[in-house]
């Protein structure tokens, strides 16, 4: 498959040419900062006492200095004096009046130099450390960004430990600040570079959270991510206001952009229709995550349609709780119930639904638990749907666990680190107090926090019974290891020695979507959205047992359909969840997990032959379709199904096998639960534009299912039509 | 390029001399940029990395004790600034796709691009320092005591490390994207 080895490409891979534009900028760069560097060093060998220092000072230094230089070319000289203008209209904002901004400059005693190993690397200037006095709030926090760059900490020393800040930082985290890209830009360029500041102006919290007063550091208000809409800065005199607004927390930054929010989710296309001469077995895994649904109920509840990719139709589906039959045995933790209706939206089609139900494990049978809180405890979580409702989501975890279970905290952010140990549910109070202490303040990353709730998980380790670490977030995934697929793979790599991760997700405008999803497949987990008490209650309490206690995992599923008997076919959702057909049977591949008691619903619109519903038109070349009435007695059937799944424990998977009939039918007793779910499906689909819906209206979806609302004990259905009404409501404004 | 001439110049330029600190920053721009790109796959970015770097070294030259070789040196200081581009990029990260290269220089191969980019993508997953360690000892042909200098591990490691990623990449990559 591939013609050379890796180490080969690694070493030949010619990288494509760097823009000489990106060439010139970075020289520009370093040169301005090269010279301001030696100049600063210079002024501080003759400044006899460096308190109070100003960067001013510094400034006009650089500015005498400037004059002197020899110039080999005259970029240079551009570049160092289109710095200078960048640092005036710093140094302005920086002493803009009305504002009691002082930092103060204090020198720290050079750190040991038995730190530095090798000794190569030993540390020439004493690091300065910008104290933030605690009264001077965020203000202050945000100048510590401004310090000049060779006063950190430099690089690349070995990590040094520097009194007073009780986190090393990565010396480096600040590259980006935006006093230094000001300063690198010519003053024509600022315009243009203040709106790269101002998407970067979100980093800034996380380079200072080391100091002592990082408690009071707010977070910085919610960028508005959309910054191409014009600024028109002309004068001298604007631009420096234009920059003190940008750089000051307290002003409010006027850009004249909507907020928009920042949830991120992964774009994906809806499912195809398929022809079955063509392309005849459709294969996927299961899914049993609802942050969908929650998601978009949020999003309504507030008058707007959601963003397309946020809608998952099977996630939708899946919310609601439907009565297929269980399975009677753990061993066969479950049996397919299979239904063929006709398509309310698409005249001629039918709908197959198959619905499966995880075994539900009695009380006594559950194993125990040994449950690791990892909680973001950032400033972000500072809302009332965030923090405060992740603690009392997890009190109400509490009660369903059994007094031998443990429950062990982590935090990360400000506070990072260890919470509580492993303590026994018995201990409830101690859990309940733990949880209850903690509050959400700092902004950076407690840095290993994910490798932490892993140790302690390890540490732990129940050997029948269940490690879990569930991570509640609302989207900041500082937790320690940075890069997404180092992530993901840290995530694979424990869930094979049998610590699983689960994702709740909480609040709005930075929420990780496409990380959650990620995280929770890659960990054998569920992904959550917890918008409501209500929400936790029913994800946390009345699916507890599902989300804690796997019955089955890596559940395949896949369809044949019967080109005799059906023309095309489309699966309603699913799009996240396909496999090769190939991955069916191979037990590598790695699928969806059922929970117990879970139930996992699955929609395929079919066109049968000798419907005009077709929407591809026969091959030229091939016969007509052959009616029913196939000897071979397969003709009364559409397709065949067939689920494997592996028990928790085994890596080697099962087949379950069942024909889908024509004549299946859709038995009385679970009749509503069909029509409601096909409501769901209609609905999801219309809101993700419903290229296949039809003439299928809101108003069509609200009646269908008004009507199949059956017992619906906690309402959800209700609320369902509720918000199909807001959804047309929104589309209508 | 001569020893004696880097050596001088990088003398200068600690002492202050900018003439010379230009010409070190011409001399390794590629070097720095090549570095990058093989780290993070794709061409912005890369200028980006490369232009921390560039910085970085204005600030860290004068930490240069020619105790090593100036390129260790150097790499230490790329593969710092790109960790750290990385941690500044998380929070606006999006799944972005590699970028193929437009200009028509004849000596890139845009599959040969994306296949990196995928291969970078295998090399995080398989943990910390495996990708440092993978494009220090295959992409620049360092030695293992010398990969295990810059990235400031026993040498053992570094073997550990080589013989973990083959058997990694040896591995049939599993697909689970395809048609339904």
């Amino acid at each position: 498959m591939k013609p050379q080895s890796f180490e080969h490409h690694l070493r030949h891979a010619i990288p494509p040419t760097p823009d000489p534009q990106a060439r010139l900028r970075a020289k520009r760069a370093a040169l301005a900062e090269f010279e301001r560097s030696h100049l600063t060093r210079a002024s501080e060998l003759n400044a006899s006492a460096p308190t109070g220092r100003t960067v001013s000072v510094g400034l006009l230094h650089l500015i005498r200095h400037a004059r002197k230089l020899p110039a080999p070319n005259c970029v240079w000289r551009s570049g160092i004096a289109s710095a200078c203008v960048a640092l005036i209209a710093v140094s302005v904002m920086w002493l803009m009046p009305g504002e009691t901004r002082r930092v103060q400059w204090d020198y720290a005693p050079p750190p040991n130099s038995s730190l530095n190993r090798e000794g190569k690397a030993e540390l020439q200037n004493p690091p300065i450390i910008t104290q933030i006095r605690p009264e001077e709030g965020h203000h202050a926090a945000h100048h510590a960004t401004l310090e000049p760059e060779n006063e950190r900490p430099p690089l690349p020393a070995a990590p040094v430990s520097l009194p007073r800040a009780r986190k090393t930082p990565s010396p480096q985290t600040e590259t980006l600040a935006p006093e230094q890209v000001a300063r690198v830009a010519p003053a024509e360029e600022i315009v243009v570079e203040a709106t790269r500041i101002q998407e970067r102006i979100q980093d800034v919290p996380m380079s200072i959270t080391a100091l002592p007063s990082s408690n009071s550091v707010s977070q910085p208000p919610p960028p508005s991510s959309n910054v191409e809409e014009a600024v028109v800065v002309t004068s001298a005199k604007e631009r420096r206001s234009f920059l003190g607004r940008l750089f000051s927390r307290n002003a409010p930054v006027t850009l004249q952009v909507p907020q928009e929010s920042r949830d991120t989710f992964e774009h994906f296309e809806i499912n195809p229709v398929k022809r079955v001469k063509d392309e005849p077995v459709s294969t996927f895994s299961a899914d049993v995550d609802t942050a969908s649904y929650s998601f978009v109920r949020r999003q309504l509840n507030e008058g707007v349609l959601p963003q397309k990719d946020a809608v998952r139709v099977e996630e939708m589906i899946n919310y609601f709780d439907y009565a297929w039959p269980a399975s009677e045995s753990r061993d066969q933790p479950f049996k397919p119930t299979v239904t063929v209706s006709d398509s309310p939206w698409g005249e001629g089609k039918k709908l197959i639904h198959i619905g499966i139900k995880g075994y539900e494990l009695p009380v006594r049978e559950r194993p125990d638990v040994n449950l690791v809180l990892l909680l973001d405890v950032s400033g972000s979580m500072n809302e009332p749907d965030k923090l405060p409702l992740a603690q009392r989501s997890m009190a109400l975890l509490l009660d369903t666990l059994n007094s031998t279970d443990t429950v062990a905290i982590v935090v990360y952010a400000g506070a990072a680190g260890e919470v509580l140990a492993p303590t026994p549910v018995k201990d409830k109070e101690t859990i309940l107090q733990a949880l209850n202490s903690l509050e959400p303040g700092g902004s950076t990353a407690g840095a290993e926090g994910i490798k932490l709730a892993y140790e302690l998980a390890e540490r732990n380790f129940r050997k029948n019974g269940v490690n879990r670490i569930l991570l509640a977030t609302d989207g900041d995934f500082n937790v320690g290891i940075t890069n997404r697929n180092e992530l993901k793979g840290f995530v694979e790599r424990e869930r094979e020695k049998g610590v699983f991760l689960s994702f709740l997700g909480f609040g709005e405008g930075n929420y990780r979507d496409d990380i959650a999803q990620a995280l929770a497949q890659n960990g054998n987990g569920v992904a959550a959205y917890i918008d409501t008490l209500n929400e936790a209650r029913k994800v946390l309490v009345q699916e507890s047992t599902a989300s804690l206690f796997t019955i089955a995992k890596d559940v395949k599923l896949q369809v044949e359909f019967n080109p005799k008997t059906v023309a095309e076919y489309r699966l309603v959702g699913y799009e996240k969840r396909k496999l090769n057909r190939e991955d069916f049977n191979n037990d590598k591949v790695d699928a969806g997990d059922i929970g117990s008691g879970h139930a996992v619903t699955a929609i395929y619109e079919i066109t049968p032959v000798g419907s005009k519903a077709k929407l591809i038109d026969n091959s030229r070349y091939e016969g007509g379709e052959e009616a029913a009435g196939d000897p071979r007695g397969k003709a009364g059937e559409y397709g065949f199904l067939r689920i494997r799944y592996k028990l928790p424990d085994s890596s080697r998977s099962k087949l379950i096998e069942q024909p889908i009939r024509v004549d299946a039918g859709v038995p009385e007793r679970i009749k509503e639960d069909v029509n409601f779910s096909t409501a769901v499906a209609g609905f999801g689909q219309l809101l993700r534009g419903g290229n296949y819906t039809g003439s299928l209206t809101y108003e069509e979806v609200i009646r269908q299912a008004s009507g199949a609302i059956g017992k619906d004990p906690y309402g959800y259905r209700k609320e369902f039509v509720e918000l199909v009404r807001k959804a047309q409501k929104a589309r209508g404004m | 390029m001569d020893d004696r001439h880097l050596t001088g110049l990088i003398r200068g330029a600690q002492g202050g001399d900018v003439a010379s600190f230009a010409e070190l920053l011409d001399l390794h721009y590629d070097a720095i940029y090549r570095i990058a790109w093989k780290w993070c796959g794709h061409r912005t970015n890369a200028e980006d990395i490369a232009q921390q770097s560039c910085i970085k070294l204005a600030t860290s030259l004068t930490q240069f004790r020619f105790q090593a070789a100036f390129t260790s040196w150097l790499y230490q200081l790329v593969i710092s600034c790109a960790r750290d581009w990385q941690r500044s990029q998380q929070r606006h990260e999006h799944e972005e796709l590699p970028e193929i290269d437009r200009t028509p220089d004849g000596a890139a191969h845009p599959e040969d691009h994306i296949y990196l980019a995928q291969l970078i993508e295998q090399l995080d997953e398989l943990g910390e320092g495996m990708k440092e360690t993978a494009l220090l000892v295959h992409a620049e042909g360092l030695s293992h005591a010398e990969a295990a200098e810059i990235l400031r591990v026993a040498e053992s490691t570094i073997s550990w490390r080589i013989h973990a990623i083959r058997k990694a990449m040896s591995k049939p990559e599993p697909l689970m994207s395809g048609g339904i």
